[in-house]
């Protein structure tokens, strides 16, 4: 990997908490580098800090010692260009689909707002449902509200904490097939946190496995299957083996 | 049988029938006790109870010789007054103590002394500060409501989930845009419900307010009534106030979902 494609990098992450039994350490010494325009999965236990470490990433919490860079320069306070799909729906219930899509586009004008709206609902697959209210939209299609409202920003960088969380089966599957589609499409940097191994090893390029708490990487494993992918096929099923194994709950096949 | 299951709501003519099943039996106590030729032969005095009938006779007194309409007026304008006054102070300012903690900080003297003081005990004061006339009936409501509205505000808008406020962040608003178009939205639907519960205190309040120094209000009229030894004037006007109660909690509850059609819950 070159110097310049690095997009995120963390050296020596520790951070830790202060709680009632004293100092919690939640972070351990965590290495990574993310390339611009890659979908690069962590995958760890529960409560193994995963999204600590994204919280970290996306400035809305510091590290207690090493260092986090993105482009070269030390993350700063949250910003526009990295933006969360988070598992909780965070979309506004007062505001219509398109309303909330247009959310972060408050400084622009209105004929370029409505463009760009309508660009992003298109690509979620919401056209028709602009002036349909969150109450109104399947779960599914909430989680499709996030996303565009995400992309309208134009952020470099997609955190996804857990976005499928609190989907039903089918509706995470459906899913998936569109993230991968959108990322194709607009080239965004995507790091998604899940424990879903099957979603790690059908979205990302690479996958980063963490301990237990305190979290380091244990191994970073590459996925260079092409896409759209099938989770049944062989290599995909050998990837999502391994990573078991590394979590310690490998099968008994 | 279907009727005793736990936690069953019977059906809604079962609900009706049991409800007013009950009203048919007390209204029949009620009648037995109160009948009678003369008042010696009855078992209860009309002064003490009077019959359903002398309970009804009474409502044209009520309404041409004690002037029921001022008096429901002047204690609605007294409630209204005291209970805006309170939600424009204290809903802004709760809300924005909620969302900067420094500002919750610094009143909270004045909101624990408020919210633990029985109220009764402002009276006094209110009569030295405001006088004996509307602006002492107005501030006593004002004070009784206002710390509690503000806790109410404050812990609505600290209750939303963080996510909303970091999704505001990543999304490229600044504070004050959080919170005026994430934080207060958000929070009005609950804030809401908690004034319609804060109301029905204010209106219990102000029957307090009405027993000193009054010439009209509901308050008074009872008071008044008492004096007359006019009992059956004392039971219409409780279930006038127990229907205006009602009629208010419901038309706030009708406006709130018109408000806030997304919330089905409400």
């Amino acid at each position: 990997m070159t110097a310049d494609d690095v997009k995120i990098r963390l050296r020596n992450a520790h951070k830790r908490f202060r709680g009632d039994q004293g100092d919690v350490a939640v972070l351990d010494g965590v290495d990574l580098e993310i390339r611009e325009g890659e979908f690069f999965a962590i995958v760890g236990p529960s409560g193994c800090g995963k999204s600590t470490l994204l919280n970290c990433l996306a400035g809305f919490e510091h590290l207690t010692s090493g260092e986090v860079t993105i482009d070269g320069a030390p993350v700063g306070d949250p910003s526009p260009r990295r933006v969360f799909v988070f598992q909780e729906y965070a979309i506004f219930p007062w505001l219509s689909v398109a309303d909330n899509v247009a959310f972060g586009l408050a400084g622009l004008r209105r004929p370029e707002r409505d463009r760009i709206v309508a660009r992003y609902v298109e690509m979620v697959g919401l056209q028709g449902f602009e002036s349909a209210f969150p109450h109104e939209l399947s779960g599914g299609m909430r989680q499709r509200v996030e996303f565009a409202r995400a992309l309208a920003v134009d952020p470099d960088m997609l955190f996804l904490d857990e976005p499928f969380g609190a989907l039903d089966a089918l509706t995470r599957m459906e899913m998936r097939r569109e993230i991968t589609r959108i990322w194709q499409e607009t080239g965004k940097t995507c790091i998604l946190v899940t424990h879903d191994v099957d979603e790690a090893v059908e979205l990302a390029d690479r996958v980063a496995v963490l301990s237990t708490r305190p979290a380091i990487v244990q191994r970073i494993l590459d996925n260079p299957r092409p896409r759209p992918r099938d989770i049944a096929d062989p290599e995909c099923r050998a990837l999502r083996t391994t990573i078991l194994e590394v979590l310690g709950v490998g099968s008994s096949r | 049988m279907s009727w005793f299951a736990l936690r069953k709501e019977p059906p809604l003519w079962g609900q009706i029938a049991l409800g007013g099943g009950l009203l048919l039996v007390l209204l029949l106590l009620w009648t037995m006790a109160t009948s009678g030729d003369a008042v010696e032969t009855r078992m209860v005095p009309p002064t003490i109870l009077p019959s359903p009938s002398e309970v009804l006779g009474g409502l044209d007194s009520l309404v041409n010789e004690r002037a029921l309409l001022k008096s429901v007026f002047a204690t609605l304008r007294r409630v209204f007054l005291g209970f805006g006054l309170a939600v424009l102070v204290g809903v802004p300012l709760g809300m924005a103590a909620g969302a900067w903690r420094p500002l919750s900080s610094t009143l909270a003297p004045i909101i624990m002394f408020g919210r633990n003081i029985p109220i009764a005990a402002l009276i006094p004061l209110t009569m030295v500060w405001f006088g004996l006339e509307e602006g002492q009936k107005v501030m006593f409501i004002f004070l009784a409501t206002f710390p509690f509205m503000f806790s109410d505000a404050a812990s609505e808008v600290t209750g939303i989930h963080e996510r909303y406020v970091e999704t505001g962040q990543t999304l490229g608003a600044s504070s004050w845009q959080i919170f005026i178009k994430i934080l207060v939205p958000l929070s009005l639907p609950n804030i809401f419900t908690k004034l319609r519960h804060l109301f029905g205190l204010a209106f219990g309040y102000i029957m307090l307010a009405e027993l000193i120094n009054t010439d009209s209000g509901l308050g008074f009229l009872l008071r008044m009534s008492q004096r007359r030894g006019q009992t059956e004037h004392i039971f219409l006007i409780l279930f006038i106030i127990t229907l205006l109660a009602v009629v208010i909690d419901r038309g706030l509850a009708w406006f709130q979902r018109g408000l806030f059609p997304y919330r089905k819950d409400l």
